[in-house]
């Protein structure tokens, strides 16, 4: 194999790859990543087991070929090297090596068989449709903080991603909970999509895939099998396997019946429980609500620490409330809310409450109260 | 295959009967020497020697002063289910160790026994002698005053339980075991046990009362634990509490040093295990266990002592309430003991000390010996000295090393006052890890950080009782399936976990479904709480699965907020630490279980050089 490729090329293709590549692993060829040349491109593949990520950049290729070698240390060497430096990379038939050459730099790494390189056996797309990276940035942004991380129940280390109806208007929907909070948001739902399963994307693909989309620019091709997930952005393919279980029926926890409506600026409110939860010195200290006629005054109680409370002014016209809420909960779910005004649909201090955005009712949040 | 003979139904003979008796009653040796020896506690003895020969197989001879036997008593006794200890037949109100009438039938059935006995009324001394079940005539004897029994050749009747006997040690080790838990049940009655040529054990009879007990108990348990028992004391609806227990620090690495007395009566109870674990908790490094040994007393109808045959169990009418009042005394004990700690810390650092000096005293140009294990802590000591004065790779400003605060300042030295408080006054920082302290009596050394961590970890842990837990509610609850049986237990308490954050509620038959879980926990695996909480709560009564967890976040909390080892701490800072720590219950140990300080008495420092 012998090659020249630009470095900021080289570069950018790494930081795409090598994200997925575990940096300890029991199997050595995971830590590497696969470099093929052919025609005129040179194509890079890293992979976890769990999923694969594969890109394609032109490349000036001389000859042939493909090995593997160390992801992370390949990564480090480009990005140390001077911006737009012409890198040339060519493997000695005997030495089993991968000479990097780059101006006055000279590396040689030490090489796998491409042959070796575990590959995802990715089949057949049974659905397959495009939705705007923008939109499907949204959808991971608003719904991955409430991803749950804990194992047993696997199932919930996901976003579940499926086709709903809202206001008789087909649409996909994210969902994800960790079992005290949960997100909902929705898009309309893309052409082609019509028909697809219940998929649940795993939590890490699911930041693989936000890294990948970050600019929020263009268009992300995906393709639906029943055990994996494909997404084409740009140059770049992800895949990732699914998370085999079956979500739970979330319907029935998201409140149909919350009477008791608190509209309050966002911006205000995170604000005051930000300062207010600073007397809060360990985790799973909770802030309290009381609200009452247009008022809402938020309190934390610390008897090693002190106490603060805030009042602000909101629109209520229930009865008076009292009601307790994780301080982080909180602000994770007001972090999500664009618009001015927060919604809160609230019912009594043991059920659970909803979230609304008020310039945004495709996203909703709902959130289980705390008892002190 | 031979053809059965159609059998007829009869009764079987009396021997037979009382072969199987033994079966049951007499296990081994051990189990003939309990007996025996609880006969002469029942007959009121003040003296009770025991005699084996070759692990009680060939002689066991139990001698009391008690009050012997008339006549009459005497040729009955060896008859099955003939007893003086069971008035007007009730057997709800059993106020002797024995009752049943079986244990001298029993054993003279499956050896040769002779009961020798001379009342105090001043009748001649007879006796009786039974041979494999055949029964002799009562014919005169030597004697003083009380009874003698010896059993030769036990299981020489039933030769198949002589196959499943254990060594000749092991045995004399079980008998040992009987008599240490009968003597301690018994601090008044002197006893002397001899196996074989020697004299395994010689307790002479105590006064009666705590100091008495506790002398009986240490002859038996251990100097150790005569040092570090602390003494217990309840009471709760008629059922009392006494006894001794060790501090948290002294510990073992089995329950083999635990003892339970019901109204006298050595027992072994799961109950004890369960109780212990409860009320040390998170005072002991896991897998260790503590010493002591409780008496309960309580009215002979509230206990079944009628379960087993050699009466090892027993059942409490109200086992919760004997759980409880045995926790509750034990944590007010150790709450009291506040930082104390073994003293034994001490001990082995001037046992250190000693080996150091012996391998410079001697001078040896061997090199090999200083690779040997033993004198590697001493070697330790003096590389660490040796860096101390040998950092020239990097030359130090000699004047401001001087300066340097492990010493404490002039403003900061202590008063009279502080020097006469338990941990006494600190005098200096070593190693920016240990403070040194002066009390009238002795040189502490304080851990910083295990002793500042406990502190912090005891203060997180009052903050949880007084303010309750705060519990998240569940959007999606969770559903652990469990065995029927585990599913109850775990429901019947459902206000005890309820206190602690966690609320349940029943699921049908075999499941609970969990709506709300202690905020502290955050995401953690409640599935796997849940099942913990069942199996400990079904198995043992153990309930610590919760509080566990809560003090395990409790005490990594504890870990990340406190004075780490390499701290510098003024002398005001390491006083107001002696001060925490002496107001402090269960100081003395850090949440590891490992001790916060040891203390040097001025005396064992003095023997260190000789001057005592």
């Amino acid at each position: 194999m012998r090659l020249v490729i630009e470095r900021g090329e080289l570069l950018r293709a790494l930081s795409h790859v090598t994200s997925v590549v575990e940096r300890r692993t029991t199997i050595p060829i995971l830590s590497n990543v696969m470099l093929s040349a052919s025609g005129r491109s040179l194509r890079f593949k890293a992979t976890d087991l769990e999923r694969e990520v594969i890109e394609v950049v032109a490349a000036d290729v001389t000859q042939p070929g493909a090995l593997t070698v160390p992801a992370h240390m390949l990564h480090d060497i480009v990005r140390k090297l001077p911006d737009g430096a012409q890198i040339e990379l060519v493997k000695d038939a005997e030495k089993e090596r991968l000479t990097l050459k780059a101006g006055p730099s000279r590396f040689a790494l030490q090489t796998l068989a491409a042959d070796d390189f575990p590959d995802l056996a990715v089949g057949e797309m049974a659905q397959e449709f495009e939705v705007s990276a923008s939109d499907l940035k949204r959808l991971i942004d608003k719904t991955r903080f409430a991803i749950s991380t804990e194992e047993t129940r696997y199932y919930l280390n996901g976003i579940y991603l499926h086709t709903a109806e809202r206001n008789g208007q087909p649409t996909l929907r994210a969902v994800a909970t960790d079992g005290h909070r949960l997100a909902q948001v929705e898009l309309p739902r893309p052409e082609g999509a019509t028909g697809m399963a219940g998929i649940i994307i795993p939590r890490k693909t699911v930041h693989e895939l936000h890294r990948l989309i970050e600019d929020g620019a263009g268009v992300v091709k995906m393709g639906v099998s029943p055990t994996k997930v494909r997404f084409e952005i740009g140059t770049v393919t992800l895949t990732s396997k699914l998370i085999d279980g079956s979500f739970p029926d979330y319907g029935r926890v998201i409140p149909q019946a919350n009477d008791k409506e608190m509209k309050v600026s966002n911006a205000e409110f995170i604000g005051a429980v930000d300062r207010v939860s600073t007397i809060a010195s360990e985790r799973g200290r909770a802030v309290k609500l009381s609200i009452t006629a247009d008022k809402l005054v938020l309190s934390v109680n610390n008897p090693e620490g002190g106490s603060a409370t805030e009042e602000i002014s909101v629109g209520y016209v229930a009865a008076p409330l009292e009601i307790g809420f994780n301080a982080r909960y909180l602000l994770d779910i007001a972090g999500q809310l664009e618009g001015e005004e927060a919604r809160f649909m609230l019912a009594d201090p043991g059920s659970p409450t909803m979230v609304r955005d008020s310039s945004d009712d495709s996203a909703l949040y709902v959130l289980m109260p705390m008892r002190v | 295959m031979r053809e059965a003979q159609p059998l007829t139904i009869r009764q079987l003979a009396p021997e037979t009967v009382n072969r199987i008796a033994a079966g049951e009653v007499i296990e081994r040796p051990a189990s003939a020497v309990k007996e025996l020896v609880e006969n002469a506690l029942d007959a009121g003895a003040r003296e009770i020697e025991i005699v084996t020969v070759s692990g009680g197989l060939s002689l066991i001879r139990v001698t009391d002063d008690g009050c012997g036997m008339e006549a009459r008593d005497l040729a009955l006794c060896v008859e099955r289910h003939a007893t003086s200890k069971l008035r007007d037949d009730d057997l709800f109100d059993i106020r002797t160790l024995g009752f049943r009438g079986e244990a001298l039938p029993s054993i003279g059935s499956i050896a040769t026994l002779s009961v020798a006995s001379r009342p105090r009324a001043g009748a001649a001394p007879l006796e009786v002698v039974v041979d494999r079940g055949e029964k002799h005539p009562l014919k005169p004897a030597a004697l003083n005053f009380g009874t003698r029994i010896e059993v030769r050749d036990l299981f020489s009747a039933t030769p198949a339980r002589l196959k499943f006997l254990k060594s000749e040690r092991a045995e004399n080790m079980a008998v040992s075991d009987v008599v240490k838990r009968l003597a301690m049940a018994h601090p008044g009655v002197g006893f002397t046990l001899t196996t074989g040529e020697r004299t395994g054990l010689r307790l002479p009879a105590a006064p009666d009362g705590p100091e008495g007990l506790l002398a009986r108990l240490g002859r038996i348990m251990g100097a150790d634990f005569l040092a570090d028992a602390l003494p217990i004391a309840g009471e709760r609806e008629g059922v009392a509490l006494s006894g001794f227990a060790g501090l948290p620090t002294l510990h073992r690495p089995d329950a083999s040093q635990q003892y339970l007395f019901v109204n006298g009566r050595p027992v072994r109870d799961k109950l004890l295990v369960g109780s212990v674990r409860a009320a040390y908790g998170d005072l002991l490094p896991k897998g260790r266990y503590p010493l002591l040994a409780l008496f309960v007393t309580l009215p002979p109808a509230a206990v079944d002592v009628n379960v087993h045959p050699a009466k090892a169990e027993v059942r409490f009418r109200d086992a919760a309430a004997v759980r409880s009042l045995i926790i509750g005394g034990l944590s007010q004990a150790l709450a009291a003991a506040g930082h104390r700690a073994t003293l034994r810390g001490g001990a082995m650092t001037i046992d250190a000390f000693v080996a150091a000096a012996t391998p410079q005293r001697e001078a040896s140009p061997s090199p090999n010996l200083s690779s040997a294990p033993r004198s590697s802590p001493p070697q330790a000591a003096y590389s660490s000295r040796a860096s101390g004065f040998g950092e020239a790779m990097q030359a130090p400003f000699a004047a401001f090393d001087s300066l340097s605060a492990e010493t404490v300042r002039a403003e900061d030295l202590p008063t009279a006052d502080s020097i006469a408080r338990p941990l006494g006054a600190a005098r200096a920082q070593l190693h920016e890890t240990y403070i040194v302290a002066q009390t009238e009596t002795s040189v502490i050394i304080v851990d910083q950080h295990a002793a500042h961590e406990r502190l912090v970890y005891e203060r997180m842990k009052a903050m949880l009782a007084n303010g309750g837990v705060a519990r998240q509610g569940l959007l999606i609850p969770v559903v652990v399936t469990l065995e029927p049986d585990e599913a109850a237990c775990l429901i019947e308490r459902a206000c005890e976990w309820a206190a602690l954050g966690l609320i349940l509620e029943s699921f049908g038959s075999t499941a609970v479904c969990v709506r709300e879980v202690p905020a502290l926990l955050g995401h953690g695996d409640v599935e796997g709480l849940v099942r913990d909480l069942a199996s400990g709560v079904a198995n043992d009564g153990d309930t610590r699965a919760l509080q566990d967890r809560l003090e395990a976040v409790c005490s990594t909390f504890a870990c990340h907020g406190s004075v780490r080892a390499g701290r510098r701490l003024t002398g005001v800072e390491m006083n107001a630490l002696l001060r925490d720590m002496e107001a402090t219950p269960h100081s003395g140990q850090c949440n590891h279980g490992r001790p916060t300080y040891v203390e040097l008495k001025l005396t064992d420092i003095e023997r260190l050089f000789g001057r005592s």
